[in-house]
């Protein structure tokens, strides 16, 4: 009788008292009373166990039986309660305690935005303000998300879709950018003019009108696509478009020495370990001197990582690499062949993508104080328009 | 009259080899070595103390001796009783049966 549904309705230890305690046990029990736990006291009467409900039927009982009760005890859930009542502010904080858990945590505590490569994260977060998604917003005053991914869409412009993720306390904004074309640049009108001085190889006129034509010679300044179209009565200024190519010539300066330094490894190394934390560094092996005259030194340093997240200590690994120096006598030949070569990349470097070497000549070469001085020309082909704007009067 | 009732009652019994308590409004008793003492169809206490416990039943009386003894529950027509069980007795009974 001691089950769970004895415990919520409440039960009683009473001590029966009395001649007659027998009798009343039958007329209880016939009554449907649910006694258990019966035993005798000498001298006391009997004790039991009763039901709550109980406890009030047995009344005439006693009266009839002329026996006398005594509640020993109370157990269950009723008296739990009563005695709960009685402490009003710990059952007020008890409830408090829930209320305060539920109110918190229908807040809403972070706003994150995901997906956005171009539009600023404030933007988005400016615009999910106005629509009411902001941290410590009531989620219950939340509009439905399809009606605020939707409403995110019209806000924000340049945004193909807008989707609004609520999990527990969290809301994810996640944005899907429109891809635009890109937006064609504004542009002054304007002239094509020469770079430098040069023979015009091919010319391509998309806008404007050219003013040369192949073969012909121009001058560095020249226009080469007049941004000036119409007739003399009724000109109209635009954005010359085109490509000009032209053979232009350059002049080069080149010495060599004679003498040539190469520095080779020997091979030979030396390492030396340290551990790191951030800026201070513990050598751990490889102390002694260098036993090189010249060395070169490798680091290499490794973070130590969790997963994603980089520690603040590490490894470094220096190498010393022993160098030498090899001294090497050219001959006035190669050491013209490396002018050359040194030249020729400087002259294609320098005049920008797709120009060509047309021609190559030496001017002049001597050898002087050891060393092999070059005047070299190029006939580059290259690009050679310029822009020059068009100034109104 | 009675004694009819009785015979074809028996003859019943016999036939269909039906346990008498259901007939006779006999008492079942039940015994879990001599810890536990469930009796079925009884008709109310006569006594009880920590030594003994008297049960009226249909036939007269059953008495229950030992130490200890505790009433675990009881109902109009079972009781079981836990304690050091040392004797049943039945008393008065009629001697036809």
């Amino acid at each position: 009788m001691n089950g769970p549904t004895s415990f919520i309705r409440g039960y009683v230890k009473i001590m029966i008292r009395g001649e007659r305690c027998e009798q009343f046990v039958n007329l209880a029990a016939g009554k449907n009373v649910e006694i258990w736990d019966m035993r005798y006291m000498a001298g006391q009467g009997m004790r039991m166990k009763i039901m709550l409900a109980d406890f009030f039927r047995i009344r005439p009982l006693l009266r009839q039986t002329s026996c006398r009760v005594h509640v020993e005890a109370r157990y269950g859930l009723p008296f739990a309660l009563q005695k709960m009542g009685r402490r009003k502010a710990f059952i007020t904080g008890f409830f408090l305690f829930f209320v305060g858990l539920y109110l918190l945590s229908s807040l809403v505590w972070k706003v994150d935005v995901q997906g956005n490569m171009n539009i600023a994260e404030d933007d988005i977060l400016k615009a999910a303000r106005a629509e009411g998604i902001y941290v410590f917003q009531w989620s219950f005053r939340l509009k439905s998300q399809e009606e605020l991914s939707r409403q995110l869409t019209h806000r924000l412009p340049g945004v193909s879709w807008v989707g609004v993720e609520k999990r527990g306390a969290n809301i994810t904004i996640n944005v899907a950018e429109s891809t635009k074309p890109e937006a064609k640049q504004l542009m002054n009108p304007r002239h094509l003019v020469a770079k430098a001085d040069a023979v015009v190889t091919e010319i391509f006129t998309e806008q404007g009108r050219a003013k040369v034509r192949k073969n012909s010679r121009v001058k560095k300044g020249s226009i080469l696509i007049s941004g000036i179209i119409g007739s003399d009565q009724n000109p109209q200024a635009v954005v010359a478009k085109g490509k000009v190519k032209g053979l232009v010539w350059h002049e080069y300066q080149v010495s060599v020495p004679l003498l040539q330094k190469e520095r080779t490894y020997t091979g030979a190394f030396e390492e030396r370990n340290y551990i790191i934390t951030g800026n201070r560094a513990l050598q751990v092996s490889g102390y002694g001197k260098v036993p090189y005259d010249k060395y070169e030194t490798i680091t290499e340093r490794s973070d130590a990582q969790i997963g994603p997240y980089k520690l603040p200590v590490g490894w470094m690994t220096e190498k010393l690499m022993e160098v030498h120096y090899i001294e090497r006598h050219i001959t006035e030949d190669e050491a013209r062949k490396i002018a050359m070569e040194h030249a020729k990349s400087d002259a294609l470097v320098k005049n920008g993508p797709d120009a060509k070497i047309r021609d190559e000549n030496i001017l002049h070469q001597e050898v002087k104080n050891g060393k092999v001085y070059l005047n070299i020309h190029f006939e580059v082909e290259q690009w050679i328009a310029e822009e020059l704007p068009i100034i109104h009067q | 009259m009675r004694r009819f009732a009785r015979k074809i009652r028996k003859m019943t019994a016999e036939l269909l080899d039906l346990p008498q308590d259901v007939l006779f409004d006999l008492p079942r008793v039940t015994m879990i070595g001599n810890a536990q003492v469930h009796i079925e169809n009884h008709r109310g206490v006569l006594h009880f103390s920590n030594e003994r416990l008297n049960l009226s039943i249909s036939i007269g009386e059953l008495e229950l001796t030992g130490s200890d003894l505790v009433i675990r529950a009881i109902w109009p027509d079972e009781v079981i009783v836990e304690g050091k069980i040392s004797k049943i007795q039945y008393m008065r009974t009629e001697g036809s049966n």
